[in-house]
C-alpha cells in the first residue's frame, strides 16, 4: 500500500487495560465538542480536511445499524492517517442488533467460523466470527496489521501472550493477562502488543464478534502453547457476504498449512 | 445432503419465525398469554426464553403439534409430566435454568432429536436420556455430573455430544459405540484419560479435551480422522518418560508366555478354568516385530507420535519387556529425546 496508516502508539498501550467502557461518555466527548484541528484533525493528512480546517470524520453521526457503521468506516479509512482511539470509539458506539448481522451468523459444530462482511475498498476487512460453546482460536499474531475486535453477542475471553524469545529451546507459553470482553466492548490488538488467543468460555451461550483488520491479510503465525513453536497459517472465510465459501478439502484430512480461521 | 445442513446452523432464531411460530422471548411472562392457549394445536414452535417460567407451563401440554420449544433462561425448577403429551416434539432447549431432574418417562419421547440442558443443576446424568434412541444432539454442559452411565452407549443416533464444564473424572468405554458421533466435547472436566474405544468413532471430526487432567493418550487416537483437536491445559507428558520400574515376570507369566508364543494347544479338559481365563487374557506386545505377549508384567512407555502433521501426542503403550523397542509404523518420528526434540518437527500444535 502506497499510503501509510499511522496510529497513535500511546493509545495502543492503553488498550491492555481492561477498564469498563462507559459508552455514553465517549459519545458526548466525541460529537459535542469541537475538535481542535491542531490537536487531532491535522493528523488525518487529507487535503480537503486541512483546507476546511476540520476533519470531516468529526461529522459522522453515531452508527445505529451495521450498515451505518460500515459507511462510517469507509469514510474514516478513506483518509491517509487514522487514529486508533477514534476507530475504537466509533466502533463502540454501534449498539449490536441481531437483525443487522443475522445473515452473517453462521455457526459450525467443529470450529469457529469467519464470515466476511465488507472488503473496505481494500483498506480493511470487516468480518464476523461465530463461536459455538467452548470454541477458541490458536495463539496467533496479526501480520503487522491492526485488529479491532467488538463483541456483538455473548462474551469472549482474551488471553494475551508475549512473543517467544528466539532461543532454540522449547518454552511453554503462559498468558500474561486474561480478560473478558463483553457485549459491545471493543478491543485493539497488533503485533507490538504481543499475541493472543480468543475463545468463547461459555458452555451454554454462543458468542459473535465483529473484527476489523487493516490492512487486510490472509496469512499469520500460530503458536503451540506447550513449546512456543510457530507455524504459518492461512486465514480463510467460511462465508463471504452471507454466502458459504468452502476452502480446499473438507472433512477428514489435515494439511500442513492449516486453514486456520482467526 | 444431510451433512451440509449441519454446517448451515445460523442463529437459532429461524425456528421461531416461520409459520405457526411465536417468539415470546424477553416478555416478562410467567403464564402463557390467552391468544396462544386459545388454539393450542396450531403452534409448531414457541420461543419462551428469558421469561419467568419457574415451572413448566401446564397448558403447553395441550400444544400437541409442537415441534420446537425453547424455555432457556427462565429459572425453571421443575418439568411436569404434561411435557410428555407433546408427541411430535423434536427440539427441546432449556439452557440456564435450575433443573436437577426430568420426568420419569422422559425417555418415551422418541421423536426428540435435539435436547439442550446446559447450565442447569443436574448432579446426575438422567438415565431417561439414554432411552432416547433417535436423539442426534445432546447438550449437557455446565452441570455438576461426576459420572456418565455406561448406558450412554445406547444413544446410537448421537452426532453431537456436549459434556464440557462438568466434573467427570472418566468417560465410559461405551462412548466408543456411538459410531455416528461427529463432535465430542469433553473440555473443562477432570478427565485423567480417554478410553481406547474412541478408536471406533470413525465419523468423529472434532474432539475437545482442553482443561482436563490428561497426561497421556491411548495410541489408537492417531487413527481418527480429526479436523479439530483441543488439548491445551492438560498435564501432558512433555518429555519421553523412561519406565523406571519393571517387575520381573512370575513363573506363571513365563509359562503363560511360552504356551502362547509356542502355540501349545490347550483346552478346558487340560487345565482348571482360572488358568484358561488367565491364558485368554494375554495381550500382544505393541512391537510388531516382536511376537511376544504379556499378562501382568509389562513396561509402560510413552512414545511421541505425530498426528496429522500437526500434533505431537504422548501415547501410552505397553511392551513385553524393557529391551523390546521398535519404530511404530504410524509414527513419522522416533522416540523423543533431548536431541530430537530440537532438531525434529517444528510443526507442533496443541491448540
Amino acid at each position: 500500500m502506497s499510503e501509510e496508516i499511522m496510529y497513535n502508539q500511546q493509545v495502543c498501550e492503553e488498550q491492555t487495560k481492561y477498564s469498563e467502557n462507559s459508552d455514553s461518555d465517549i459519545s458526548d466527548k466525541l460529537f459535542n465538542e469541537e475538535m481542535d484541528i491542531e490537536e487531532h484533525d491535522v493528523n488525518c493528512g487529507n487535503e480537503e480536511c486541512i483546507l476546511n480546517g476540520r476533519c470531516n470524520t468529526n461529522d459522522l453521526p453515531a452508527p445505529s445499524t451495521l450498515s451505518d457503521l460500515i459507511d462510517g468506516l469507509h469514510k474514516i479509512f478513506a483518509h491517509q492517517k487514522i487514529n486508533v482511539d477514534f476507530v475504537r470509539n466509533y466502533m463502540s458506539m454501534y449498539k449490536s442488533n441481531h437483525r443487522d448481522w443475522k445473515k452473517f451468523a453462521k455457526f459450525d459444530q467443529h470450529r469457529y467460523t469467519r464470515n466476511l462482511v465488507d472488503e473496505g475498498n481494500g483498506r480493511f476487512n470487516l468480518m464476523i466470527l461465530c463461536w459455538n460453546e467452548a470454541q477458541g482460536s490458536s495463539i496467533h499474531s496479526h501480520a503487522n496489521s491492526h485488529c479491532f475486535l467488538k463483541v456483538i453477542d455473548g462474551a469472549v475471553e482474551e488471553e494475551l501472550f508475549q512473543w517467544p524469545t528466539d532461543s532454540e529451546s522449547e518454552h511453554a507459553m503462559t498468558p500474561v493477562q486474561i480478560g473478558t470482553v463483553k457485549r459491545n466492548e471493543v478491543k485493539y490488538m497488533c503485533d507490538e502488543l504481543g499475541l493472543h488467543r480468543v475463545s468463547n468460555p461459555s458452555h451454554t451461550d454462543k458468542a459473535v464478534t465483529l473484527h476489523l483488520y487493516s490492512p487486510p491479510f490472509n496469512e499469520c503465525t500460530i503458536f503451540d502453547e506447550r513449546t512456543g513453536h510457530q507455524q504459518k497459517a492461512q486465514t480463510t472465510f467460511w462465508s463471504k457476504f452471507g454466502k458459504r465459501t468452502p476452502f480446499g478439502k473438507t472433512g477428514g484430512q489435515c494439511t500442513i498449512i492449516e486453514a486456520e480461521n482467526n | 445432503m444431510a451433512q451440509s445442513l449441519q454446517y448451515f446452523s445460523s442463529s437459532s432464531d429461524s425456528e421461531f419465525h416461520d409459520e405457526n411460530s411465536e417468539d415470546l422471548s424477553h416478555s416478562e411472562l410467567d403464564v402463557l398469554p390467552n391468544y396462544l392457549t386459545h388454539d393450542p394445536q396450531t403452534w409448531k414452535s414457541i420461543q419462551l426464553s428469558f421469561n419467568n417460567f419457574t415451572v413448566f407451563p401446564e397448558e403447553l401440554g395441550t400444544f400437541v403439534n409442537l415441534v420446537n420449544i425453547d424455555l432457556s433462561n427462565n429459572g425453571l425448577t421443575y418439568i411436569s409430566d404434561s411435557l410428555l403429551n407433546l408427541s411430535a416434539l423434536q427440539n427441546f432447549t432449556a439452557r440456564n435454568n435450575l433443573l436437577d431432574g426430568l420426568p420419569k418417562d422422559f425417555g418415551t419421547m422418541r421423536t426428540l432429536e435435539t435436547v439442550n440442558f446446559s447450565g442447569n443443576k443436574f448432579k446426575e446424568f438422567p438415565m431417561q436420556l439414554t432411552e432416547l434412541e433417535n436423539l442426534k444432539t445432546l447438550h449437557f454442559g455446565a452441570n455438576q455430573i461426576t459420572y456418565l452411565p455406561n448406558a450412554i452407549g445406547n444413544m446410537r443416533s448421537l452426532e453431537i455430544l456436549y459434556l464440557g464444564g462438568n466434573s467427570l473424572t472418566e468417560v465410559p468405554a461405551t462412548v466408543g459405540s456411538l459410531n455416528h458421533l461427529t463432535a465430542l466435547v469433553l473440555c473443562d472436566n477432570q478427565l485423567n484419560s480417554i478410553p481406547p474405544t474412541f478408536v471406533n468413532l470413525r465419523k468423529l471430526q472434532s474432539l475437545s479435551l482442553h482443561n482436563n487432567k490428561i497426561a497421556t493418550l491411548p495410541p489408537e487416537i492417531v487413527s481418527l480422522n480429526l479436523v479439530e483437536l483441543s488439548l491445551r491445559n492438560n498435564p501432558l507428558v512433555a518429555r519421553f518418560v523412561q519406565d523406571l520400574f519393571f517387575k520381573p515376570p512370575s513363573l506363571l507369566e513365563l509359562s503363560g508366555r511360552v504356551i502362547k508364543i509356542e502355540r501349545v494347544p490347550y483346552s478346558e479338559k487340560d487345565l482348571p478354568s482360572r488358568l484358561i481365563c488367565y491364558l485368554n487374557s494375554a495381550q500382544q506386545c505393541v512391537n510388531p516385530m516382536c511376537k511376544g505377549v504379556f499378562f501382568d508384567s509389562k513396561v509402560e512407555q510413552v512414545k511421541f507420535v505425530d498426528f496429522c502433521g500437526k500434533y505431537r501426542l504422548p501415547l501410552l503403550q505397553y511392551l513385553c519387556s524393557p529391551v523390546c523397542s521398535y519404530k511404530p509404523a504410524y509414527a513419522e518420528s522416533d522416540t523423543d529425546s533431548e536431541h530430537s526434540a530440537k532438531s525434529k518437527l517444528k510443526k507442533v500444535l496443541l491448540g
